[in-house]
């Protein structure tokens, strides 16, 4: 018994947004940048869904198939080592946005929401969704039966306490394309100085000059 | 980030093995190795490499740079470089040492030495980090250029200094709020005093 690429070609011809033919190979990287970006942006970023699920059925594909090797193949081995490195990182990443989710979760919901409004794509998966507002609303519950002692808590609305990431935060990042004339934000002035990268280039710099960048994807976060 | 998780990254680095058995070709998902053929070298990512050197079904050829001349003359030049920092050859060359020095020392010649020099080369680097990151922060700039430095190093720089310039840049946008006399500033916390009362 063979585990082969069989996968794979169903997998290839599964288009993905910019209608092209990705091999799995090529998803595996678009997934490790995707881990980078979340590990590092100070805000949540756009749910890779297609990618997660992608590999995530891949694994369920996989497994399946090992479990007619026989033990005694060396090959097991380096399948399942390939099999735990991968679910390491889907995990990880799923994890870095849950932990996000809970520190942000009433500006996540908030945004979520006027993106919903204006019809453009949401950032969190449905199921994300889902447990940002049980979070929310648990939480709301726990603190109203809680905090009774705190003589302002009612007075405090629930807007006063929104936790927001800190978009002015320093990140490394490295150009996968030339781009010109991103502006830095020294904190001085409001004049701020003009840069160009060049592909390939690695600078540490304030995120808000590059959010757009990092969802657009022409940088990464290192 | 966790250092383990700089040498997850590194373990994707490509290398020459020389296999000791016979096995078509393995489809993994990030790209497929082999065919491997006894005594024909061929190239697979450093963790398939160590798993099989582990069980001995290979011998792994050190990469080019891995070697004494080369690297003394990488340590001469960025002792020279005083203020910047030199290519390296492999984007996770402290990784792949500590790897091969580590798990496959039998096939790296003049593995001490080479230990050595690594360290050598990395206190250097590290000691020139320092210093830049210093005058960095003095001159309190929010932008730098880190070409030329891997991914272990720029993490060993995490998070003091991203957090140290988020809080300079705290402070600056502190002053101007005050200088411009703008409202930005208004939310003022009264501190909580726990003595007394």
């Amino acid at each position: 018994m063979e585990v082969d690429n069989e996968g794979e070609t169903e997998m290839a011809s599964l288009e993905l947004e910019d209608d092209d033919d990705l091999t799995l190979e090529q998803v595996l990287e678009m997934m490790e940048v995707a881990w980078l970006n979340e590990k590092f942006a100070p805000e949540i970023l756009p749910h890779k869904r297609e990618i997660v699920e992608l590999l995530l059925g891949q694994i369920t594909y996989l497994e399946e198939r090992l479990q007619q090797l026989p033990s005694t193949d060396f090959k097991k081995g380096i399948h399942q080592m390939e099999i735990d490195r991968l679910r390491y990182l889907l995990t990880s990443y799923l994890r870095l946005r849950l932990e996000k989710i809970e520190t942000f979760h009433k500006q996540i919901l908030l945004e979520e929401e006027k993106r919903a409004d204006e019809n453009e794509a949401l950032y969190l998966s449905p199921k994300e969704l889902e447990f940002a507002q049980e979070f929310e609303q648990d939480l709301e519950a726990h603190l109203a039966a809680n905090m009774n002692f705190c003589p302002n808590w009612q007075e405090s609305t629930a807007t006063e306490r929104i936790v927001q990431p800190n978009l002015n935060s320093m990140v490394f990042l490295k150009a996968k394309k030339d781009v010109e004339g991103i502006a830095i934000d020294d904190g001085k002035a409001e004049s701020s100085d003009l840069i160009d990268l060049a592909s390939g280039s690695q600078v540490l710099i304030n995120y808000n000059n590059v959010a757009s960048l990092v969802k657009n994807g022409d940088v990464h976060l290192i | 980030m966790d250092p383990d998780e700089v040498e997850f990254w590194g373990e994707k680095s490509p290398i020459q093995i020389v296999p000791t058995f016979n096995s078509p070709a393995i489809y993994l998902i990030g790209g497929d190795v082999g065919p491997f053929r006894a005594t024909i070298p061929c190239r697979v990512p450093l963790w398939v490499a160590l798993s099989l050197k582990r069980q001995q079904y290979c011998k792994i050829i050190p990469p080019e740079w891995m070697d004494v001349d080369t690297l003394t003359e990488l340590r001469r030049q960025e002792k020279a470089a005083s203020s910047s920092f030199v290519k390296m050859p492999s984007e996770h060359y402290m990784v792949e040492a500590k790897l091969l020095l580590g798990g496959a020392a039998d096939d790296v010649p003049r593995a001490d030495e080479v230990k050595t020099i690594v360290k050598d080369i990395w206190d250097n680097r590290m000691a020139k980090l320092r210093s830049s990151m210093d005058s960095m922060i003095r001159n309190s700039s929010m932008y730098a250029a880190v070409d030329n430095l891997t991914l272990m190093e720029i993490n060993s720089v995490r998070p003091i200094l991203p957090h140290a310039l988020n809080q300079l840049y705290r402070m600056k946008m502190v002053k101007r709020g005050l200088s411009q006399g703008s409202a930005t500033l208004t939310h003022t916390r009264t501190a909580v005093s726990f003595t007394g009362s």
